[in-house]
């Protein structure tokens, strides 16, 4: 049995060189990072000096942390508000471009949506910081041009405003590929299913919740569980805009670890935080996956 | 009835556009201001094309004698009173009116080139590197998963999309102290390998499914006729899996043109920053203050993906419409 | 068959590689935040030694305050240098301020050798060899002076604050920075709406605070000033103003270096101490008062503390004070659109009728050294040792080079900014009001330098909570208590601080603190 096994192996070893590539690869970058987060996390390790073992001791620091119960709450409500703005609005944008009549304005409109995604993420972001949220910005110009000057705010520096100033980055939130995989979704739901429902006597807003959402679920799903994984790790807006914010107002767990490895050079507690989050996100896939029914489901349920 | 429908929907649709692009509009007006106009007021048109419009008026209307610049800056170190604000206002030529005022209004884009200059080129080299990269392994080893039986197929599969859920956020500490140890920092290594180690998972995920479909009879065929298997890849699988390509290639240079904290952690040398990291670096750097620059250098870091855009866009709607994206 | 679509790309592409095509030679118009002279490119390969350095604020290629023409002062000095070393070709790049930055290149060896940083940040890591110190150079002639010139005994001599640069010797005795220019902060006021008001530059805090109260009353934002500045400049005066009349009492280390140049600065490990006894929390009555100070003055600035453009409000008239330092000058009296005179005054001494602990003695130096280059563990790159490093020798000369008046006059006057630091190279006009600032004395301590990233960095977003009112008094000051206890709980354990020699200073001066009042129970 082991000496066919072996023969086998052989045989196809043409494959394994060819994979080779790919696991040399996976293996140095993906696999050795992984495996050290794990083990730095147990060690008390400052870049440039001594490293010592400490057990859980950064783990149970990381509770006590002072940005630890402020961090997660604006996790919270940056996840919850950018799965809402993500995934239902480009969801409602699609929808309306899919029921025009016209092919090629279907065709325009989607390219038109996508045209924002050419500049930068980095540039999006400073633009917003700079030009929309600034003290002589484009919000606070033209709330002063209305006679509003009292509303205007310094919205990215006033701890009450911050976070939701960070969350509106993007307004109106209708660009990029999510547009295009609804529409992928609603250009894959077969005529018979709708004209089945308007036999039934379905029409519009009826047969938009019954026939549409369910069938699109599938790309629903994808695109929670990459919004929620994008957001539970993302850190870039704050660090380029707030660095956190006023007080801890805007402050991610992603930010604080960076600062703790990079600024303060506490290597182990840093790769101890991510390793928290790593274990928040692998549950979130898990239920994500477990409980959300794919279209696939649906239409066979159907 | 049609027909109102559809205009409350382009009602809607063109609200939305016009909307996303407000910051926009505003970017590339200011690019065009100096310095000074854009410190004294945020809306206004740039004034250099204002006086440009207005010199050429009175050319037309024979009134040369009422063109008039304030008197430029002097140049080389200057040490006494200064005050630009002192300068007078006098006479000029037509000629020498509109180069000054070519001059400003294209300052900031040329001020914005020379730093980003650089950039751009690290930049598309680290893409096109990267993609290439991405394309040729991902391929490569979404056809061997798809098409070939050996042992340990399937556990391997799964084991590369397993790598796919490790978050960056937990190896990025971890990935740097190791680019620290391989040596690999302020260079180009640090930049492309570990984008095509990530970015290949997805690929290979992409092409296996793409691949999974394609029917027997087609490499049945070509076997008969004695093909290797590199000409059957060569042949017969690429030219059939342009879609995927694109979608593949154009999400991995789009990620790698976003990307910006990894090559700002792992280079010091100027010489290998990307756009990204080094629009911000320009954002910290003396330089923020003057913001006709950096306006201009936000819209010239999109030119490039506005080209890459209108050329391969075509391809990538078509690839992601045939279903690839599905859970 | 050709398409349109293709010309356009064939044109694209054609544009796009002339665009991306590196400038010739002669040429100088690449900026990469830092230019490489081309016209050395050909003969810099052969050159031994490359040397690398970040001049902070005299980039070549950048416009300092975006007025004026490119800098090119360093550059001319780097070629006179070469044509002296053919074997060294120098490199000018640029570095971003963020600290993370840093830190990641230092680590891994690859900073460039010289290096503008704020010499109290190397302090905290000297002990990990990222830097080379100083003082045998200083002690030293400086080999390009003539005789009978300042530096033809030793290099210390050449330059002119001397308090200020011998002060920035680090707690371990050894000085790791030249400061090459100097810098100091100043209230920038628009003289035109002052004389509207008929208010003019004030004697004392509380005719500070009426003024103020003035302009806001005729619709100005009173005082222009940024987070990082208060949380700067800001606590240490006003800690400065209360501690100072205490200072005899609670300096408990006299260095011999540093102390006749810095008058009783209190280092971390005083600092440590006397948190033990009390200082620096709730309990000690002058670190309330400082808060107390602090927050009501804030009524007076801008809503918008970190994302407001200063420089706009002031320009457009919108503020009538604007609370900056002297490189602000470079843009005032550049910019061809400002309609109203300014002049400079310094912030006034808090008197004993505002403060039962200020003692009105005048406000304390807060600027001082401006550039100050470092130099790194790259220079000793070659041979990893000082001793024998030729490299470090190059860059030492380097540096020895820059600060001949000549050369020093061409880098730090072509900038409307800085004082140069070098005896017998006079400062522009326009910024003689600082050089009279600079005379004051030095200041009790820099909280911002004293301890490491982390307390800064909460320190800072409490302040700006606190300032914005987003928490209260007691909940604030129970939040530096808990930042400070872990700060000293850090530095404590990692420099090692011994607390039993700073007990004994500590009890020699109880004589010294049985008549002082202010100080928290159980001090004294």
């Amino acid at each position: 049995m082991a000496r066919s096994r072996l023969q086998a192996v052989a045989r196809n070893l043409g494959c394994y060189v060819l994979l080779s590539p790919t696991f040399i690869l996976l293996a140095v970058f993906c696999f050795v990072p992984f495996v050290w987060a794990f083990t730095t996390s147990f060690y008390d390790y400052e870049i440039g000096g001594e490293s010592a073992f400490v057990g859980l001791a950064n783990y149970g620091e990381y509770l006590q942390d002072p940005t630890f119960w402020a961090s997660f709450w604006n996790l919270l409500f940056l996840t919850v508000f950018s799965v809402v703005v993500g995934v239902v609005l480009p969801f409602g944008v699609a929808k309306l471009i899919f029921s025009l009549s016209s092919e090629r304005a279907r065709y325009v409109y989607r390219i038109i949506f996508l045209v924002p995604i050419v500049v930068p993420g980095v540039a999006v972001l400073m633009i917003w910081g700079g030009l929309v949220y600034g003290d002589n910005g484009l919000v606070n110009e033209v709330l002063r041009l209305a006679g509003l000057e009292g509303m205007t705010y310094g919205w990215l520096s006033d701890p009450n405003t911050v976070l939701w100033a960070v969350a509106f980055i993007g307004f109106p939130f209708a660009s990029g590929i999510n547009i295009l995989i609804y529409y992928a979704g609603l250009a894959g739901i077969p005529e018979s299913v709708h004209e089945a429902a308007e036999l039934d006597g379905a029409s519009g807003l009826r047969k938009f919740f019954a026939i549409d959402v369910p069938l699109v679920l599938s790309q629903v799903k994808l695109l929670v569980i990459l919004t929620v994984i994008g957001v539970v790790q993302g850190f870039q807006g704050m660090f380029i805009l707030t660095r956190g914010g006023p007080g801890f107002r805007s402050m991610v767990p992603g930010l604080w670890m960076y600062f703790n490895a990079f600024s303060f050079q506490r290597m182990g507690y840093a790769c101890a935080i991510g390793v928290v989050l790593f274990l928040i996100i692998l549950v979130l896939t898990v239920l994500n996956l477990r409980y959300f029914k794919s279209s696939e489901d649906v239409q066979a349920a159907a | 009835m049609r027909k109102r429908h559809d205009i409350v929907i382009h009602a809607v649709l063109v609200g939305i556009v016009l909307l996303t692009m407000v910051p926009f509009v505003f970017v590339i007006n200011n690019s065009l201001r100096t310095n000074a106009e854009i410190y004294h007021s945020f809306f206004g048109l740039p004034g250099s094309v204002e006086s440009m419009v207005r010199f050429t008026w009175y050319r037309l209307a024979g009134q040369e004698d009422r063109i008039a610049l304030r008197r430029a800056e002097p140049d080389g170190p200057a040490k006494g009173e200064t005050r630009a604000a002192d300068l007078p206002v006098e006479p000029v030529g037509y000629a020498e009116a509109m180069g000054r005022l070519w001059d400003d209004l294209t300052r900031g884009y040329r001020y914005a080139w020379k730093v980003l200059r650089s950039y751009m080129v690290n930049t598309l080299l680290v893409c096109v590197a990267t993609a290439l990269g991405v394309v040729a392994i991902g391929s490569i080893s979404g056809y061997v998963f798809s098409r070939y039986r050996f042992p340990g197929s399937r556990a391997l599969f799964v084991a590369v999309l397993s790598l796919m859920m490790i978050p960056g956020v937990l190896t990025l500490v971890p990935s740097f102290l190791l680019v620290k140890q391989l040596g690999l920092l302020n260079s180009y290594g640090v930049l492309i390998l570990p984008y095509v180690a990530g970015g290949q998972v997805f690929a290979i995920f992409l092409f296996k499914g793409f691949f999974d479909g394609l029917p027997e009879e087609l490499f049945e065929s070509a076997r008969l006729d004695g093909a290797s298997h590199f000409a059957l890849y060569w042949h017969i699988v690429l030219p059939l899996s342009k879609q995927v390509i694109a979608v593949v290639g154009v999400m991995t240079i789009l990620g790698t043109w976003n990307n910006f904290l990894w090559p700002f952690i792992t280079n010091a040398d100027a010489a290998y920053h990307v756009v990204a990291s080094g629009l911000y670096l320009m954002g910290q750097s003396p330089a923020a203050a003057n913001l006709a620059t950096m306006f201009a250098a936000y819209v010239l870091s999109s030119v490039p993906l506005l080209v890459l855009f209108v050329y391969a866009t075509q391809p990538f709607m078509r690839g992601v419409t045939s279903g690839a994206f599905k859970a | 068959m050709v398409k349109v679509k293709h010309i356009v790309l064939v044109t694209i592409l054609a544009v796009g590689a002339w665009a991306l095509w590196p400038p010739q030679a002669g040429d100088d118009s690449s900026i990469r935040l830092g230019a490489r002279r081309p016209h050395s490119e050909a003969g810099a390969a052969r050159r031994k030694h490359h040397i690398r350095m970040a001049p902070g604020l005299y980039l070549p290629g950048t416009m300092p305050g975006n007025v004026g023409k490119p800098l090119t002062g360093l550059l001319d000095v780097a070629e006179k240098f070469e044509a002296l070393y053919p074997d060294t070709y120098i490199e000018f790049v640029g570095t971003p301020a963020v600290r993370e930055w840093l830190v990641t290149q230092l680590s891994a060896g690859l900073a460039p050798d010289i290096l503008n940083v704020n010499v109290e940040d190397v302090w905290q890591d000297v002990h990990k060899g990222w830097y080379v110190a100083l003082d045998e150079y200083l002690d030293r002639p400086s080999p390009f002076v003539k005789a009978g010139e300042p530096g033809s005994k030793q290099w210390w001599d050449v330059f002119k604050y001397e308090a200020i640069t011998r002060g920035k010797a680090a707690p371990d005795g050894k000085s790791y920075c030249i400061s090459y220019d100097m810098v100091e902060t100043g209230i920038f006021y628009n003289k035109d709406i002052f004389e509207k008001l008929g208010l003019g530059p004030p004697k004392d805090w509380v005719e500070f605070l009426d003024i103020q109260a003035r302009l806001r009353d005729a619709g100005y934002v009173p005082l222009l000033v940024p987070l990082w500045g208060v949380s700067d400049w800001g606590v240490d005066l006003v800690f400065d103003q209360l501690y100072y009349p205490i200072l005899e009492g609670i300096d408990l280390v006299k260095d011999p270096v540093r102390e006749p140049y810095l008058q009783g600065y209190l280092d971390w490990d005083e600092i440590c101490f006397l948190y033990g006894k009390g200082f620096f929390t709730r309990r000690d009555p002058r670190w309330v008062e400082l808060w107390r100070i602090l927050k009501d003055w804030r009524r007076f600035w801008n809503k918008d503390l970190s994302t407001a453009d200063m420089m706009r409000l002031f320009v457009t008239q919108k503020g009538a004070m604007f609370w900056s330092a002297s490189w602000t000058v470079q843009q005032l009296a550049r910019d061809p659109d400002i309609p109203f005179r300014w002049g400079v005054f310094y912030p006034p001494p808090i008197p004993a009728s505002f403060s039962p602990y200020a003692d009105g003695h005048d406000m304390c130096v807060i600027g001082g050294s401006a550039m100050q280059f470092v130099v790194t563990n790259t220079a000793i790159s070659d041979t990893g040792d000082a001793a024998t490093s030729d490299r470090l020798k190059r860059v030492m000369a380097f540096l020895q080079f820059l600060t001949l008046p000549e050369n020093a006059d061409r880098v730090v006057n072509e900038v409307l900014s800085m004082l140069p630091n070098v005896k017998g190279v006079e400062p522009h006009p326009e910024l003689r009001p600082f050089d009279e600032f600079l005379k004051r004395p030095y200041t009790t301590t820099k909280w911002s330098y004293t301890f490491d990233m982390r307390f800064n960095e909460v320190l800072i977003r409490m302040m700006d909570l606190y300032l914005n009112g987003g928490i209260g008094d007691e909940e604030y000051l129970a939040w530096t208590e808990r930042n400070l206890a872990f700060a000293v709980q850090t530095t404590a354990r990692r420099k090692k601080v011994d607390f039993d020699a700073l007990q004994r200073t500590w009890d020699a001066l109880a004589p010294a603190r049985r008549t002082m009042k202010g100080l928290p129970d159980g001090a004294k």
